[in-house]
């Protein structure tokens, strides 16, 4: 068992985001977590990534307690995410930026730059071309690359695939794929289905702060609860159609 | 009316000589000018978690602009006042657009720059144009002492004061009582679920900036009835401001209110027992305290 | 592709125009004015580090120079030594007084910092201003004659100007330096996006912390030197607001966060600061401050990243029409 949460819940002064959610992930896995918008799954995302404080709840990664960690004690420890809203270092190269995550495991310059390339070259970007002229794709990509070259054993993504067209899709899908072929485990939040149905093995379906199904992708769009969260209880009479 | 009487019992002083309650009273009353001018700033952080630089020089700005009321069109109190707080706020609100609204969403060091390089523009412009005496403004409707119960009290300073407290309060009721308040709470609070309900985030802030900038103008105005004046108290009234802000939290005007009090307490009270050099030095010396031990303040939000 | 040997050819051209400087324009005038620019690169490069690099926007580095620049001249009024002797006290108090500041208000955002670097210098300068061992209002004074090399009171501005500069090699280099090393990049990406940098493991408060106590401890340094060179300090003039101020501006006119922008910035604003002196009649005229701040908000709201930025941008346009787009 790779990542354990359990119990997690969080509470914004009376509102309850997030609701006594758990979630296992073995290494290698793929999970996805799905769930119409304000249901809970970004903040229990961001409680995984050490980005929000969870009220209560416990969440162990690799035989370590990292509820209450900083985002740097996660990176440092293995966990890595990417940013719904892509925060490129604009004034720096793609290079460079995929230099400040290298920098984590190679403190010397030269040893930073080499894997950064390496792992540029992974991702199909250009190392020299300025952060700021990249567009929401390469923004993105970047965002893959950065977290990549801090070598996660973990990696959190969080809607790293919207906003895409159809061919970037295709691509954007493929590296997910390279990432995960070399080794990386992976918790992705995703709103697009082709994705959580390609790319995951395991599905968790958030409503309302609850985690309301969890299986297969194809079991679980099938299944009435989720449905009723989707589209109300007036379509639970129809099947999804795939 | 601030009740003087209750307050002195609560601390427990038998016997007070008529000094003391002087100083006390005066600090409060100054403490209520700070409150009106620092609810501007307060304003401001809390609905663009931005810090204007040149506040004080606002505030510095109103005591001229009523000046020059009072010698171009021989106003009274309430005309000089009103000539401030519309001054200023037409003056906020031109420099939001022409300036704020630009670098709002750019890096750190243009915001900073920014109001910091425009509070050095109006302190020395108004140098220049003004020069570095002390003014007072002429003999008003103000002018003249009066005996409350054994304190003798400029009638300005107690007027000055007793109108701020109202006109914080006023602005406390404007935020959380009316339609406009809430539009400008609810973009201060998400700016993206505001403009989704039909609000202008655009123009609320502009709002917010006359607002802030009037109640600078207008705190201004107050002050000059009953304090002489030069373009060098803009950097200290912003000091001040600053620290009520902290002291009273980040956004709150009703924390505002009772920080400006009693910065303007401790302020007065220092004074007297330390020496006028050091009231300044305790106020920041409380503000490096606050940094350390309670940066939130008093009833505010980080 | 430019000839490799293009940056340090202009490198060369630089320290060689710098080196020659007082030797070719050997007046007092020129001399004195070369030695202010230089005094003004030191503080502006010093506070680039933070302020430039990190983005933490101190407006309030007097602080750091005025401790710099009363330790010498007390270590002499109150024990005769050198005022070489206050020097790296002035350091480890500006580094302390760093920490101190840095540690609570580098978990808030930005404005706080800067709010806080305002008040913390003003209440050291009313401070000093009422403290009679560091001569209160009045301030202190330095060796009227030297009684050696160490006193650091020479009577030709020559011997400054050339110690001045061996300093201002010395700030360049550091940061020259770090730019290159993981501390510098991690910088950079703290000014960017914190939130990003933390998500990549950067320790985003210790390296503040860094950043301001090398900022603070090269700041202390050009306040001692000044100390030594005028042979007086008072609270304002080592704790003033417009000495932050100058820093500040000297840095972001050149473009702050770019190792020569300090540089640039004094080479503009020295000269049209004596010029508006001598025109418009002494510092306190205030024309000369209106125009600071005239050019700070110019700054901001038009080119934050300073004249190399612009020239940058001028340059990019100029090629644009040339190219396919």
């Amino acid at each position: 068992m790779l990542l354990e949460a359990t119990n997690v819940s969080k509470a914004f002064g009376s509102f309850l985001a997030v609701s006594g959610a758990d979630l296992s992930v073995d290494e290698h896995e793929i999970v996805g977590l799905i769930g119409p918008n304000g249901a809970g799954k970004s903040t229990f995302f961001n409680c995984l990534a050490g980005d929000t404080l969870p009220t209560t709840g416990r969440i162990v990664f690799d035989g370590k307690d990292v509820t209450r960690a900083s985002p740097e004690a996660h990176a440092r420890a293995g966990i890595g995410r990417t940013f719904q809203v892509p925060a490129t270092f604009e004034d720096m190269t793609v290079l460079e930026n995929v230099m400040v995550g290298a920098f984590l495991r190679h403190p010397h310059r030269n040893d930073a730059r080499d894997h950064a390339r390496r792992i540029v070259e992974l991702t199909g970007l250009r190392p020299d071309q300025p952060g700021r002229s990249l567009g929401t794709p390469g923004r993105k990509r970047l965002g893959i690359a950065r977290v990549l070259a801090t070598e996660p054993r973990l990696l959190l993504l969080d809607e790293a695939l919207a906003g895409l067209t159809p061919t970037e899709l295709q691509e954007a899908i493929a590296l997910v794929r390279r990432v995960h072929e070399a080794g990386v485990t992976i918790v992705i939040v995703e709103h697009i289905m082709e994705v959580i149905m390609t790319l995951t093995k395991r599905v968790l379906v958030f409503n309302q702060g609850h985690v309301i199904a969890s299986g297969t992708p194809e079991a679980v769009v099938k299944d009435d609860a989720v449905i009723e969260a989707y589209l109300g209880r007036a379509h639970r009479r129809h099947e999804a159609t795939r | 009316m601030p009740d003087c009487g209750g307050r002195q019992g609560r601390r427990g002083r038998a016997q007070q000589p008529m000094v003391v309650v002087q100083v006390i009273v005066g600090g409060l009353l100054l403490g209520a000018i700070y409150a009106l001018f620092s609810s501007g700033l307060t304003l401001i952080w809390g609905m663009m978690n931005f810090i204007n630089f040149a506040h004080g020089e606002f505030v510095m700005l109103g005591m001229y602009v009523a000046l020059l009321t009072v010698v171009w069109l021989t106003g009274g109190p309430a005309i000089f006042a009103v000539a401030a707080a519309v001054a200023l706020a037409a003056l906020g609100v031109a420099i939001y657009f022409s300036l704020i609204r630009h670098v709002i969403r750019g890096p750190m060091l243009a915001q900073i720059l920014s109001t910091f390089g425009l509070a050095l523009l109006l302190r020395y412009a108004a140098f220049f144009v003004f020069s570095a005496n002390f003014r007072s403004l002429p003999p008003n409707a103000l002018s003249g002492t009066i005996n409350l119960a054994g304190v003798y009290l400029p009638v300005a300073q107690l007027v000055a004061g007793v109108a701020a407290i109202a006109l914080t309060l006023a602005l406390h009721l404007l935020l959380t009582n009316t339609t406009v308040g809430s539009k400008l709470l609810a973009v201060a609070e998400d700016r993206t679920a505001a403009m989704l309900m039909g609000i202008r985030p655009d123009r609320m802030q502009a709002l917010a900036w006359g607002l802030s900038a009037g109640a600078a103008g207008i705190a201004g105005a107050l002050m000059a009835t009953a304090y002489p004046w030069s373009p060098t108290v803009g950097e200290t009234f912003g000091l001040i401001a600053f620290v009520v802000v902290a002291l009273g939290g980040f956004g709150s005007v009703l924390g505002s209110l009772y920080a400006g009090l009693i910065i303007g307490l401790i302020q007065a009270v220092s004074a007297y027992w330390l020496g006028a050099i050091y009231k300044d030095i305790v106020v920041y010396g409380l503000f490096v305290a606050l940094l350390w031990f309670r940066p939130q303040g008093l009833m505010g939000k980080a | 592709m430019k000839s490799i040997h293009s940056p340090h050819l202009r490198l060369l051209v630089l320290a060689a125009a710098l080196l020659a400087f007082p030797l070719v324009f050997s007046s007092p005038f020129y001399r004195d004015i070369g030695v202010t620019f230089l005094l003004a690169a030191i503080s502006a490069s010093a506070w680039n580090i933070v302020g430039g690099y990190a983005g933490q926007v101190s407006v309030g580095h007097s602080m750091f120079f005025g401790l710099g620049a009363y330790t010498p001249l007390l270590f002499y009024t109150l024990f005769g030594w050198s005022p070489l002797a206050g020097i790296p006290v002035g350091i480890v108090l500006s580094v302390a007084l760093a920490v101190v500041i840095g540690t609570p208000t580098f978990r808030l955002t930005g404005h706080y910092f800067s709010m806080a670097t305002i008040a913390v210098a003003e209440l050291i300068r009313i401070f000093v201003g009422t403290w009679d061992l560091v001569g209160a209002a009045i301030g202190l004074q330095g060796p009227a004659v030297a009684r050696g090399w160490w006193d650091l009171t020479f009577r030709s501005e020559l011997p400054y100007y050339y110690i001045f500069l061996a300093v201002l090699a010395v700030v360049l280099l550091t940061t020259a330096t770090i730019e290159r090393r993981r501390f510098g990049f991690y910088l950079r990406a703290i000014k960017a996006s914190e939130r990003a940098a933390r998500s990549l493991g950067v320790p985003v408060r210790r390296t503040k912390l860094q950043a301001l106590a090398l900022s603070a401890a090269f700041t202390s340094v050009a306040g001692s030197l000044y100390a030594c060179k005028t042979g007086f300090i008072d609270p304002d003039s080592g704790f003033g607001i417009l000495v932050s101020v100058q820093m500040v501006i000297v840095a972001a006119l050149g473009g702050a966060g770019l190792l020569f922008g300090p540089l640039l910035g004094a080479a503009i604003l020295i000269p049209l600061q004596t010029a508006t002196n001598t025109w418009f009649g002494g510092g306190g005229s205030g024309l000369t401050y209106i125009l600071y701040g005239g050019i700070i908000v110019l700054i901001a709201r038009f080119e934050p990243g300073g004249l190399f930025e612009l020239w940058h941008r001028v340059r990019a346009m100029r090629r644009r029409p040339a190219r396919a787009a």
